[in-house]
């Protein structure tokens, strides 16, 4: 990424820089490789450590996938976490953006030191702490096992979360074009919905991928709150594991459902991405 | 010039007093879901601890700190602070430095190659109650791959039927699924730093090591050790790859603290219990959080 040093590179560092990344990236893909080989095997051989290439050590078979994607739990698992997480991001997009963009913009009594530190503690706390209270909660409004219980709690823990990062977007808008809209008699609503939006689009597509990504990955709030009707992904496969944990095919089938569509959100966001996850603690 | 001003000056004022209503508007609601959702709960997590709550029974009555006790005099909330602590002093540790380390050969990496970077920043993105899953079938003995191959290297590790096999198992899955994320705060950092810095240090030395160790780890530090905080917090909340992958077991010798306290809140419904042991967890974490904070800040002050 910086010429500079692989100019100045001897041919050394050159082969070494090759070598561990070549290495690196085989440590990365053999999870997914060994899944999607598995995926395609029949069960006797998974258990055939010589079958490694399909078509010659093995005949690949679409029986798992067919078994899965015909299953109405798996179906109804997926469709669970595709409308709790874009329902979730849509609330933490809709309610974030504007107090975000607020408090880029605006002078507040409570400073944005005072934001990050309540941030911080949130982080820290285990959300485990908080899993009795919400519960009852949810008990009390009637939406234990419901999609917008899930809704409602994803959208608590990512809100925060949300606005620390949107808030740092909005802050790169520079004053200049602020200060042109203004002389241009723009008032602070079109200042918002036709300056700060459009220019702040990338970076809210990430935010919104990142939650999207954690609200689809959480594990321990859907299984406790939702374990049958509205249960996610997550929560269909902790409940697999207890059947089916050793039918090796099927594990394969449900983890690349369960992984593939946030991993391959996250290939098309590269920019920002590294200051989305460190709560906008990096700059690049 | 006196007028010159003037006209563009109330013109301001009247915006301001038009953004005033703009601005509160756009921050209620958002500050009062956050008021009305984690306030709320933490406080009655609090209250919870004080009273004997078993779902079903409803609240009991008061008791005191009896709740707190019970808790710490229970060798399962002790062991799992200890395994979890063990826990993120191996994994957190290796994963600042591999994170680093491949940045830093991604940032030697010509642009053209870049493909390395969405490669080695794809398992940040996975399921972790997947990733554990899918890691029964690569750690247990019979066919998993791990045992395979450490088998044919003459390794026959128990990864599934021990405490040491299992914790490793999910350490190495931990090790896998977080690295990227220093990784990818560790490349932002070293793109960041201006060319003329690297130009600058290879007219006195060519040596790539010496550039590392004195030009780009020290100016990545503060903010690595920002990643090394959010990851130190992040890891003491552990929670989904060691429950897929062992469930805890054999006995509780893999529960981290996370599931110990998962399960006396969601499968015993002890509320009471459950939520003082969340409170007494937090004041552990808080202070090892603190103490990491404070000997990071003194480190490059």
């Amino acid at each position: 990424m910086k010429r500079v040093l692989w100019l100045a590179a001897s041919w050394r560092v050159r082969a070494m820089t090759y070598i561990v990344l070549i290495i690196a990236s085989i440590w990365v893909l053999i999870p997914f490789v060994w899944a999607m080989q598995n995926s395609i095997k029949s069960l006797t051989d998974t258990f055939n450590p010589s079958a490694i290439i399909p078509f010659v050590n093995y005949q690949p078979t679409l029986t798992s996938w067919i078994k899965v994607l015909g299953d109405e739990g798996s179906i109804h698992a997926l469709l669970s976490s595709i409308i709790v997480s874009s329902g979730t991001t849509a609330l933490v997009l809709l309610l974030g953006t504007p107090a975000a963009y607020s408090l880029a913009r605006f002078n507040f009594p409570i400073g944005s030191k005072e934001l990050n530190f309540w941030f911080f503690s949130q982080r820290v706390m285990p959300p485990v702490v908080v899993l009795a209270p919400f519960f009852i909660l949810l008990v009390q409004l009637k939406l234990v096992d419901t999609w917008i219980g899930l809704i409602l709690i994803y959208t608590t823990f990512n809100l925060t979360f949300g606005i620390v990062i949107m808030r740092d977007v909005f802050r790169d808008i520079s004053r200049d074009i602020i200060d042109a809209a203004k002389v241009d008699g723009a008032n602070a609503w079109q200042i918002f919905w036709l300056i700060g939006i459009p220019l702040s689009l990338d970076g809210l597509i990430v935010t919104g991928i990142i939650v999207f990504s954690f609200c689809w990955n959480e594990a321990l709030f859907a299984a406790a709150l939702a374990p049958q009707h509205a249960a996610t992904l997550a929560t269909f496969i902790l409940a697999s594991r207890g059947t089916q944990g050793v039918n090796f095919s099927i594990a394969a089938v449900n983890t690349l459902i369960a992984i593939m569509p946030p991993v391959l959100m996250s290939l098309f966001v590269h920019r920002y991405l590294a200051r989305g996850l460190t709560f906008g603690a990096v700059r690049a | 010039m006196h007028r010159l001003q003037l006209s563009p000056m109330r013109r301001r004022r009247r915006l301001y007093s038009n953004s005033n209503v703009l601005k509160y508007v756009f921050i209620l609601p958002a500050a009062l879901w956050i008021i009305a959702f984690t306030i709320f709960p933490f406080l009655s997590a609090i209250n919870y601890t004080f009273v004997n709550y078993v779902l079903g029974r409803g609240i009991t009555g008061y008791v005191g700190f009896d709740n707190y006790i019970r808790v710490l005099r229970s060798g399962a909330f002790w062991y799992s602070l200890f395994i979890t602590s063990i826990y993120v002093s191996i994994v957190v540790p290796l994963e600042l430095v591999l994170g680093f380390l491949l940045a830093w050969f991604v940032t030697l990496c010509p642009r053209e190659h870049n493909f390395f970077r969405p490669i080695l920043t794809a398992p940040l993105f996975t399921m972790e109650v997947a990733i554990g899953y899918l890691g029964i079938t690569l750690f247990t003995s019979e066919g998993g791959l791990f045992a395979e191959v450490f088998g044919y290297l003459g390794l026959h590790i128990p990864w599934m039927s021990t405490a040491y096999g299992g914790l490793a198992a999910a350490m190495i899955l931990d090790v896998w699924r977080w690295t990227p994320f220093v990784f990818l705060i560790s490349l932002a950092v070293l793109t960041a730093i201006p060319d003329e810095m690297y130009e600058a240090a290879l007219l006195e030395t060519s040596n790539y090591r010496q550039l590392m160790a004195y030009i780009a780890l020290p100016l990545s530090w503060p903010v690595l050790s920002v990643a090394l905080l959010l990851r130190l917090i992040e890891a003491f909340k552990t929670f989904g790859i060691p429950l897929a992958l062992t469930g805890g077991g054999p006995g509780i010798s893999t529960q981290l603290f996370s599931i110990l306290n998962y399960y006396t809140t969601i499968q015993f419904y002890d509320f009471g219990n459950g939520s003082a042991m969340g409170i007494l967890y937090l004041l552990f974490v808080s202070v090892a959080v603190a103490f990491f904070y404070n000997t990071l800040r003194k480190g490059f002050e």
